[in-house]
């Protein structure tokens, strides 16, 4: 799922089928070569971000914390295979000894725990642990930010509202608890855990690869301040973690490699630095005065001529420090349709912008990405087809096209044709330079081809989506970006248009169109052939930019780089993150 | 030269040609000292260059093309850096674009000033004015009144104004919107000239303090008192056209500062939010491009130095001609 806004940090989503990527691959794997060992070190991240947004595995949702603290501490059911390119799709077993049993027709899944996996305080991970953080999700007061999968798949009723009758572990008074231990189940033996469904989900083992599936000791849990402390199950334990100054990861004693195939816990310590300054974080890496350290964040658009050729690819001397791939997500501003209830109006501006500008704002093909066509991107192969009706489309922006859907609007919805012309859109952004700068890029462009007034709502970054997200004070448009949660769009049409879904910025639920939508979202959920729910997911993208209930912004891309001591680094794929897990720190 | 000029007015029957003393108003006196002064004149010159210019930026707009938000997307390569060199520097674009965006810089620069010299000119008027008004209040009236305001300006001294601009900025700019009167960059823009004046008047009111107290015990002024003058003839014939010297000089020092000002606190985000421009904000964001374009980031920092040169020297030599003591060369 989830977000990510030009100017703040990076945050990422779970990602996509890798079919067909490894030909858009632009940016460079770095080999791991043949160097032995490389145990031992301290390796250092640097990030402008003042704290982790969660370090609660259950609270964790963007794919490059979940890369991070799935890498280093927290410990899930199943994992996404340590590997580059497409290998790295593979789901394997982490905590549990395969990758899941389903019967009863996918509605059934069973999980066996490995022996010898444990806490860092030296306790046994049992089946209880992970039955437990499965319910702190069912707390959304509490445990917010967090994927809300186990709501919506296990068999749990809902009540009158469409909300789960088990609310989580802190709440006793009309609370079905019995419900939730009906649908988690634990063994005899405490070792096998049993996942009761209300729909048939084939890959139910994809899902558990969030951490919000991790395991936490209920006697540790201490509600919300969990996320300043949280238990690892990993290989390395928090020492220090204070927010604007740094978080301190040493060797977990009571980790062992034997229990964990699959994490590699090359150096003995991890720092990660807070509020580091983007241009002083840039410089760091770029004049190398910190040889093994790794940039959390996104490089400066100013510092990418330094480190990259104009095509995008690193130039001689950086091969080894720097990468620049296709991200999972796609960025659009999602037209808020109960604010915006006027098809023409919404096409209007999709044809009036200068995207062409706003690419340039963004680095430019080679490194802020491709025009979107929909909310799908090509790298999820079964669930992509181009997007056909917008032939009309240039990049410069289509005066003529626009005023004539304008012209259109004027009797076809004459109050928001008024409220366009007049008062104007508002258009929610998160606060940044380049935001700013793109918001002129906008204003004029959509004022000079369709006649539309755009205001701009600059909201403080670390509350972005919270406004958004909340119906009272979302504006007329808002910017976001999103990808899938794994490799199928069930992870992205029904969380984005669904009412009540996940990310449901558009608020379609009063468009004519959404009831024939509705219905066919859900009858595409049940869906037990593969291919055909593919090319019915590339029809339900078409069937939304039909509608443009989201301006597609970029398929979009992204840069790293690190220190010249730093190996073993390569873009895992699934996350959409660095392979955090395999960095060497050379001696 | 003095000898010329004692020529050239000899026919119009200066009272004091006979002895060889000219005589000559000090207003003349200031004027004759400050046109000797060659940087004053030079400064002088370019001051009114740079005030004509901006308020004549519509002007240059259609005559010359000069528009602040025309974006010339197509003199960047794909990255977004002006191609051709040192910030895309051009006989069309004299100063070459602002990087990503592509805009004019120039234009930029003189749609910035206005900004700029429009938020430091009502300050420092304003400033100015109610310093005055303040200072002669308790210089001329002492006592509980001076006590009164001058534990009131110790406070506002004593305050950290800065953090203070800086910490309510937002609610106070939110409130302003919620007034409904203003909006956007002119709320932002009105909380700062708000709150400039308010932390900017205690400076010259204690000037203009010790002035009046110095004043008002001249024998001119008892002279006046015994011959019967009404409060209100003694403060404004008397005293006041002895503070104009302090109050120019004060006024011609401080308009830099408060053109600095504005460039700081946009700099820090407080003040014009684009698309408008300030030349805050244009420093704001050439320093990201200190190593990979260092000529964007050259020209808006050298405009403002040079700005604010100009007007301390302006304000230096304006000091010396209405300083009587300096010498007339």
């Amino acid at each position: 799922m989830f977000k990510k806004t030009a100017g703040t940090s990076r945050t990422g989503r779970r990602v996509f089928s890798a079919v067909a990527s490894l030909s858009l691959l632009t940016g460079v794997l770095v080999g791991c070569s043949s160097s032995s060992g490389g145990a031992g070190g301290t390796l250092t991240f640097l990030t402008n971000a003042e704290s982790w947004t969660h370090a609660d595995p259950n609270r964790n949702y963007t794919g490059q914390h979940i890369a991070w603290f799935g890498s280093f501490m927290h410990r899930t059911l199943t994992a996404y295979a340590r590997a580059e390119g497409a290998a790295g799709s593979e789901v394997v077993p982490d905590l549990a000894t395969d990758t899941g049993r389903a019967s009863n027709g996918n509605k059934t899944w069973e999980f066996t725990l490995r022996d010898g996996a444990k806490f860092e305080d030296g306790s046994e991970i049992t089946c209880a642990d992970v039955k437990y953080g499965v319910s702190r999700t069912f707390a959304t007061d509490v445990i917010t930010d967090g994927p809300t999968y186990a709501i919506s798949m296990l068999d749990i009723p809902k009540d009158a509202e469409g909300a789960s009758v088990y609310k989580g572990p802190y709440k006793a008074d009309g609370n079905d608890t019995a419900a939730y231990d009906k649908a988690v189940t634990c063994s005899e033996d405490n070792k096998t855990i049993t996942f009761n469904l209300s729909r048939p989900v084939g890959d139910f083992n994809y899902t558990v690869t969030y951490l919000s599936f991790s395991p936490v000791p209920q006697a540790k849990d201490n509600g919300d301040q969990y996320d300043l402390a949280p238990v690892s199950s990993g290989p390395y334990k928090i020492e220090k973690y204070k927010a604007k100054d740094e978080m301190v990861l040493v060797r977990n004693e009571n980790w062992s490699k034997d229990s964990d195939p699959i994490r590699n816990a090359y150096p003995d310590k991890i720092v990660v630095r807070f509020g580091v300054a983007e241009e002083v974080r840039d410089q760091l890496i770029l004049n190398d005065s910190e040889p093994a350290a790794f940039s959390l964040d996104a490089i400066l658009p100013t510092n990418l001529a330094t480190v990259f050729n104009e095509d995008g690819t690193p130039k001689e001397e950086w091969k080894s420090r720097a990468l620049n791939v296709y991200d999972p997500y796609v960025t659009y501003a999602a037209v808020n349709v109960g604010k915006v209830p006027c098809v023409q109006v919404r096409k209007a501006i999709y044809y009036a912008r200068d995207f062409a500008a706003l690419q340039q704002l963004g680095g430019g093909a080679a490194f802020g990405g491709d025009p979107a066509d929909g909310v799908i991107k090509p790298l999820m192969g079964l669930d992509y087809k181009p997007v056909t009706g917008l032939e009309d489309f240039k990049p410069e922006g289509n005066a003529e096209k626009a005023q004539a859907l304008m012209a259109e609007a004027k009797s076809a919805c004459p109050d928001v044709y008024a409220k366009a012309t007049g008062a104007g859109l508002t258009f929610d952004v998160a606060d940044s330079d380049t935001n700013k700068k793109s918001a002129t890029i906008w204003i004029d462009s959509v004022k000079k081809n369709a006649g539309i007034n755009l205001k701009f709502n600059f909201i403080e970054p670390g509350q972005y989506y919270a406004v958004v997200l909340d119906p009272t004070k979302q504006g007329d448009l808002s910017r976001a970006g999103w990808a899938p949660d794994w490799a199928n769009a069930s992870t992205v049409i029904p969380e984005l248009f669904l009412e009540g879904a996940g990310f449901p910025l558009s608020n379609v639920g009063k468009d004519p169109a959404y009831a024939e939508f509705k219905s066919r979202v859900e009858a595409n959920l049940s869906q037990s052939d593969r291919a055909a729910q593919g090319a019915e997911w590339a029809a339900l993208n078409q069937y939304v930019m039909d509608q443009m209930w989201v301006i597609p912004g970029v398929f979009s891309k992204t840069q790293e780089m690190w220190g010249s001591k730093l190996e073993g680094i390569f873009f895992w794929e699934p996350q959409g993150a660095p392979s955090f897990g395999d960095i060497k720190v050379k001696s | 030269m003095s000898q010329e000029q004692r020529h050239s007015d000899g026919g119009f029957g200066n009272l004091t040609t006979s002895s060889g003393v000219i005589g000559r108003s000090p207003r003349e006196l200031a004027w004759r000292r400050f046109r000797a002064n060659k940087t004053g004149l030079v400064t002088l010159v370019i001051a009114l260059f740079l005030i004509l210019s901006t308020i004549f930026a519509p002007l240059l707009r259609s005559l010359f093309g000069l528009d602040p938000r025309a974006r010339y997307n197509e003199l960047m390569d794909s990255r977004g850096f002006p191609t051709g060199g040192f910030n895309g520097i051009s006989w069309a674009h004299p100063l070459g674009l602002e990087p990503g965006i592509g805009h004019d810089l120039l234009a930029r620069l003189l749609f910035g000033a206005r900004t700029s010299f429009f938020v430091a000119l009502i300050v420092t008027v304003s400033s100015v004015s109610i310093g005055v008004i303040m200072g002669i209040l308790m210089g001329y009236f002492r006592g509980a009144v001076d006590s009164t305001l001058g534990r009131f300006i110790d406070f506002l001294l004593a305050f950290p104004a800065f953090f203070m601009i800086v910490a309510l900025s937002l609610p106070v700019v939110q409130r302003l919107e919620a007034t409904g009167l203003v909006e956007g960059n002119s709320a932002r823009m009105t909380y700062l000239v708000i709150i400039l004046i308010f932390f900017g008047w205690p400076y010259l009111a204690r000037i203009m303090r010790s002035q009046v107290l110095s004043i008002r015990e001249r024998d001119y002024i008892l002279a006046a008192r015994a011959l019967g003058a009404s409060q209100r003839r003694i403060i404004f014939k008397e005293i006041v056209p002895n503070l104009w010297t302090v109050v120019i000089v004060y006024l011609s020092l401080s308009l830099p500062g408060y053109l600095t000002a504005e460039a700081v606190f946009s700099f820090l985000g407080l003040g014009v939010q684009p698309p408008d421009a300030t030349w805050g904000l244009l420093i704001s964001d050439s320093i990201k491009y200190v190593i990979s374009n260092p000529t964007y980031f050259l020209i808006p920092s050298t405009a403002l130095i040079l700005v604010v040169l100009t007007f301390n020297l302006l304000g230096d030599a304006v000091r010396d001609a209405l300083d009587p003591r300096s010498e007339v060369s």
